[in-house]
Order: structure tokens, then sequence, then C-alpha cells
């Protein structure tokens, strides 16, 4: 095994529709600027970078780490670029803990972001499909992510007011995030009747589309004490992937993310995760995924999804509160995304999360992926 | 292809594939002003704490990540530095006088006239808005007289979008398996696939190598006209690039004979009805297209549901 790995500086913008006032590589220094802060370093402090954004056709740049190391003040470091999809955050981080951990860096700087107000969203999305089969049918990740919403619900329970609650719970639970600018209470008949998109997906089932980045340092154990007195550990972190049209393929249960979990429980020595954790960050692009990665993570077993968000245990005053920041239904600047749930689980438990501080919490677990669905990882933290 | 022989034609019609995006994109404050000073004949830079002054303007030192100190107006003369030709045009980098970088724009001047060191000054072109094309190049000239940076006097608020587009145009290699699914397609209208390692079911779109056990797939396989959605959903809004009005259903099908999933589309009247009528399970069949047919998946104009 190699080094103990902790965050020790978590940063990110006051993420929003649309930020006309800053560039891309403007938006990213304001996280990495909060980041340093947080940690108490200064660039001249960080080993190596890592700079992780969606696909390039989202901000028409190519390379954008050349323009970024510009504007963070890294030029002359280690630097890689990593990008996959809406999971590009956590595979950015995943690098920087190999980093870290296997001696390379003593500290490393994740930063990740997506400023999506100036592209297509959807149309670039449809680009993941094969030119030859399917893209022109292709809408963006929504169609195909209902579709197989739609067969979860028949086989695995997962009702459209199961999703309905869960998306009303994450809007709610946003409203406190400071770092949120979708705040908006909504109830779950308001979710059941908004405007089918792409049906069974609906309106507020879906998150905005955001500008935003966000940032953490990541530091040896003989270093971390430099930054903070509660470091938060990496216990284990793994993100695996699933063949996109194989024939065994069901998209029932995410397997990618099965398989990762039990590599991460096994890592960090979790036998009961529905005990064991005290909070749950999970990447939701549309809420019915939030009831598939419970099933996914062992929160609960196969087709009892819609039961466990029904018993009100994943709400904040649950025994096992999952996105009490609100996930992506409060901002969704996707490449970012999977190290904004991290920064929201290292900060509940490091004992100073701004949205909602969940008593006492001790262990947490984190959930990202990209892709065709086919993505998926997780990781645990405790301080 | 693992098997290729090496008499195996390399020289094939591709299948062209085209990506046109419109973007708004963000300058930043730098870059903002500089465009919106465009039109007013005025070079905007940046000074920074060291002293040093680069132009066009920009928000982070290119060489510590500094924030600027100020904005500062550069002159319209300078000297080149390097220069090339592209595509008959010349290109070149200039100095601004009393800047400290290089940047890139269009000499407008015969390249054997030209020399590293020669003095140059900005020619105007005030159709191009707010546009770095303001400056429609830079002119050679023996006796431009050196300029000097000034304060920068009631700036014009930065651009804060800036539209742009990319078209991007691909030619894709099919490959033999898709070459011959996609020639079976035009010439016999009927979709083929490989059966997998041990079974009898074919793989969708054919490959050569099975994705789960690893091995060599087995021969070719005619699917059938009809299948099944295996997953569905009924797409009820706009989005950039769509090609058929909403709604309709966007369907994963499995075609009897196959073991993986056709993307396609079913047409709908009406979002209710189609919530109970279309769904994983139901019975669907393929509607060729009339006219001629072009080797592609949109040969099959559409599936219609089977009536029961």
């Amino acid at each position: 095994m190699g080094r103990e790995v902790g965050i020790v500086g978590v940063g990110q913008t006051h993420h929003s529709r649309r930020r006309t006032d800053v560039s891309q590589a403007g938006l990213v220094r304001e996280a990495v600027d909060r980041a340093l802060a947080d940690a108490n370093l200064s660039m001249d402090d960080i080993d190596t970078v890592v700079v992780a954004t969606g696909p390039v056709l989202f901000g028409a740049v190519n390379q954008p780490e050349k323009w970024v190391v510009d504007a963070i003040g890294a030029q002359g470091k280690s630097v890689v670029r990593l990008t996959s999809g809406g999971g590009a955050g956590f595979a950015g981080a995943l690098a920087g803990y190999y980093q870290v951990s296997g001696g390379y860096s003593d500290r490393t700087l994740v930063v990740a972001y997506d400023k999506l107000s100036e592209g297509q969203l959807q149309y670039s999305i449809s680009t993941l499909y094969d030119p030859f089969w399917g893209r022109e049918f292709a809408v963006g990740i929504m169609g195909f992510s209902a579709a197989y919403w739609r067969a979860r619900m028949e086989v695995l329970g997962h009702t459209e007011e199961a999703a309905a609650m869960v998306a009303a719970k994450n809007r709610n639970n946003a409203i406190a995030n400071p770092y949120a600018h979708q705040k908006k209470a909504v109830t779950v008949e308001d979710v059941l009747n908004s405007k089918p998109l792409c049906w069974p997906i609906k309106l507020l089932d879906v998150p905005p589309i955001s500008d935003g980045a966000a940032a953490i340092v990541l530091a040896s154990d003989k270093v971390a004490h430099h930054s903070t007195s509660r470091p938060a550990f990496i216990r284990g972190m793994a993100y695996c992937c699933e063949a996109d049209n194989a024939a065994e393929r069901s998209l029932m249960l995410s397997e990618p993310l099965a398989i990762a979990s039990r590599q991460v429980y096994r890592a960090a020595g979790i036998t009961n995760p529905r005990r064991q954790f005290d909070v749950v960050e999970v990447q939701e692009p549309y809420s019915c995924f939030e009831l598939n990665y419970y099933e996914s993570l062992g929160l609960c077993p196969p087709g009892q999804a819609a039961e466990l968000i029904a018993s009100g245990a994943t709400q904040l005053d649950g025994d096992i509160p999952v996105n009490p920041s609100g996930g992506t239904m409060g901002a969704n600047p996707i490449g970012a995304v999977g190290v904004i749930r991290l920064i929201e689980a290292a900060t509940q438990v490091m004992g100073r999360n701004e949205t909602h501080q969940i008593k006492d919490a001790k262990l947490a677990l984190v959930q990202s992926g990209g892709g065709w669905a086919n993505l998926r990882g997780c990781a645990v933290l405790s301080a | 292809m693992f098997y290729a022989p090496e008499s195996y034609p390399i020289d094939l019609p591709t299948f062209h594939s085209q990506m046109k995006l419109p973007y708004t994109l963000t300058p930043g404050r730098g870059a903002g002003t500089f465009l919106a000073e465009m039109p007013n004949r005025r070079i905007v830079g940046s000074k920074f704490a060291n002293g040093k002054i680069i132009a066009p303007a920009q928000d982070f030192s290119p060489v510590n990540g500094e924030e600027p100190v100020a904005m500062i107006e550069a002159p319209h003369t300078g000297v080149l530095t390097a220069f090339t030709r592209v595509d008959g045009a010349v290109i070149g980098l200039i100095r601004l006088d009393g800047c400290d970088n290089d940047f890139a724009h269009k000499i407008l001047a015969d390249m054997d006239s030209l020399e590293v060191g020669q003095r140059v000054a900005a020619q105007w072109d005030d159709t191009a808005g707010t546009s770095i094309m303001s400056i429609a190049g830079f002119v050679p000239g023996a006796d431009i007289p050196v300029g000097a940076v000034k304060d920068l006097s009631d700036p014009a608020e930065a651009l804060g979008v800036i539209n742009y587009s990319m078209t991007l145009d691909y030619q894709h290699s099919y490959g033999p398996y898709y070459g011959r699914m996609f020639d079976e397609i035009r010439e016999h209208g009927r979709v083929m696939g490989v059966r997998l390692p041990a079974a009898d079911s074919a793989l969708l779109p054919p490959r050569e190598i099975d994705d789960i056990s690893h091995k060599r797939t087995g021969t070719w396989k005619a699917c059938a006209n009809t299948g099944t959605i295996r997953a569905c959903s009924i797409i009820n809004m706009e989005v950039y690039g769509q090609t058929r009005p909403v709604p309709y259903v966007y369907a994963e099908v499995v075609l009897d004979g196959a073991s993986t999933r056709m993307i396609h589309i079913i047409e709908i009247d009406d979002l209710e009805t189609a919530k109970r009528t279309i769904k994983p399970g139901t019975r669907v069949q393929a509607v060729w297209t009339s006219g001629e047919r072009k080797g592609s998946v949109a040969d099959i104009e559409r599936f219609e549901v089977i009536p029961e």
C-alpha cells in the first residue's frame, strides 16, 4: 500500500447559470485561490497539478490546461489534464491521490471545472455516441438516461414518485448551500407535475446547467498537519468501467459502481455501509440515478431504493443522509462535480461543512461517474 | 484488426460526419476590454506589479499568474520579431514599443522584403467591430517613430460574451465489420451482425472481439426486421441539432436474432398515449426508407409498434 493521503484544503466558486465576468481560466483561478488559502499554502508549496474538465466541445478550447496553468501561476510544475465526462473531477482527484500515495508528490492540487453556459450541452454529449451507430438519434445523455430509468421502473420499482422524492430532498437541501445557484423549495407534487423533457425525466428531475470550478489540495500524512489539524483522509478510492454495448449489459444495477464499492469497502474496512457511513454525497445528474446508486453502493438491497427514500433515512435527519449539500440539484458544473462532492464530504468529516453539518460525522461516502453511465467510482473519507 | 492480410486494401470510402456548434464564449476582463476598445483604435494591455507590460491585455501574468495592477494603452508601433507564410498570408510576431511580449498578427507586406528587427505599424480596418481584426495587419516602414505606453483613460466596458462557432468535418473509416454491415444495409436492406463466440445471437454493431469473453466473434447473421424495446424515453424537449419535431420516442431496440441494442426512434401522436403503449418489452418493426438506400442506420426511417 502507498502513503496515507488527506484532503487538506478545499475551495469552490459560487456557481451560477452564467458568469460573463470571468473567462474559463478566471473561473478556475477563483477556486484555486480559495483552496490554497484554505490549506494555508501558496502555489510554491504545490508539487504537482491535475486539471480536470468535461469534453473539449463544452467550451471550444482544446488543451485548456495550458491556459489554466498560466492563470494559476503553476508554470514549471508537473501538470496533467484528465477528462472523463461527468466523472472528470473524480477521475482527476484519483490521479492526484495516486501521485501523493505513490510518493511522487507531497502536495497535489486538483482543480476541476466546466463553463457550460458557453456551448451546446446536450449536442456536445450526443457526440459520445458512435458516429455510425446511433448518434443521429441521440438526445444527449438525457434520452438514454430516461430510457434506462423507464426500464428500472418495471424491474426495480424505481417509480416517478420515488425519484421525485429524491429531487425534492436535494433541491430543498440546496437552499442552505452558499455555493448553489438553484435554491427554490419544491414539493414531490411539484416535481411530478413539472414538464416532461425526456419522460419519465421531468424538468425538476434535472439539475441546472452551471458555470463553476472546484479545487482540493491533497497532501501526504507527513505534511498534512502544516495545513490543518484535521485532514479528511482518503481510506479508499476507485473508478471502474464496463463495456458500452455488450450483450450482458443490463443497466439495472450499476455494475462498475458495484465493483468499485466492493474494492473501496474492502480497503476501508466497510462491512455494513448503511450502518457505518454517517453521510453520503452522490453525483445524481438526474434524480433517478440516486435510486440506482443506493442499490449499487449497498445502502439497500436491489429493488429497495424506493422504500429507502420513502422511509426518510436519506433525509437530513435520517440515519444515512444523502446529499445534504443538495447534490447537483443546487449547481451542476459537470466536470467539477466529482470534486465538489469530495469537498462536501471532506468538510463533513472535518466538522466544518457550510451547508448542513451532520453532527459527529466521522465516515463519509462519495460517489461520482461519467461516460455512458459506464464509468463509476466511489471513495471513503474519514478524519 | 488482428488478422488483416497485407493485401487488404487500405484506401476505401469513408463515412463523413459533421459537428456544427455555436458558442457564447467569455473573454474575461482583460481580453474583453481589449476587444471592446478595438473600434476606438486603442490597443489595451496589462501592467503587472513587476513593471512588465503585456499586450493584448491578460487577466493573469503568463510568467507567475499574478493579476495585473492596471490596464494601459499600448502604441500602434513596434518591431517584427519573427515571420512566416501560411496559406499565402504572411504572419508575424510583433513586439509593440514598451511591451514585454510578442503577439501574432498578419504582416501586410511581401515576405521577401521582411527582416527581423524591422519597424512595423498597425493598419486599421474600421469595419471589423469588436474583433482583433480591427487591426487589419502590421505594415513595415523605415522611419516609423517609436511609440510609448500610456495610461488607459475611460476604458470601455469589457465584452461579456463573444459569439463563436465551429464546424468540424470528419472522415471516419468503416473498417471491415462496419463496412460489411453498411454494405448489406445498402445493397440488401438487411441488418447483419456477427454471432457471439458461443451462441447463435448476433452482436450489433458487429465487431471482431466479444467485449466480455474477449474471444473472436463468429459468423455473420442477418437479424430480423422485428424486435423488442429494451429501453425507451419520450422526447418532449427541443434541443439544438434535433432533426425532427417533438414528441417522439427514443428507443433502444434489440432486433430478433441480436443480443445488443440498436438506437432508433418511434413516431407518436401524443405523449400520454405513448406512456401507456410504448415501453420495455413492446414489439416493434423497422420501417425502411422508400427512397434510395445510402448505407446508414437512417435507411431505416423509423420503428413502428406491432399491433397486438
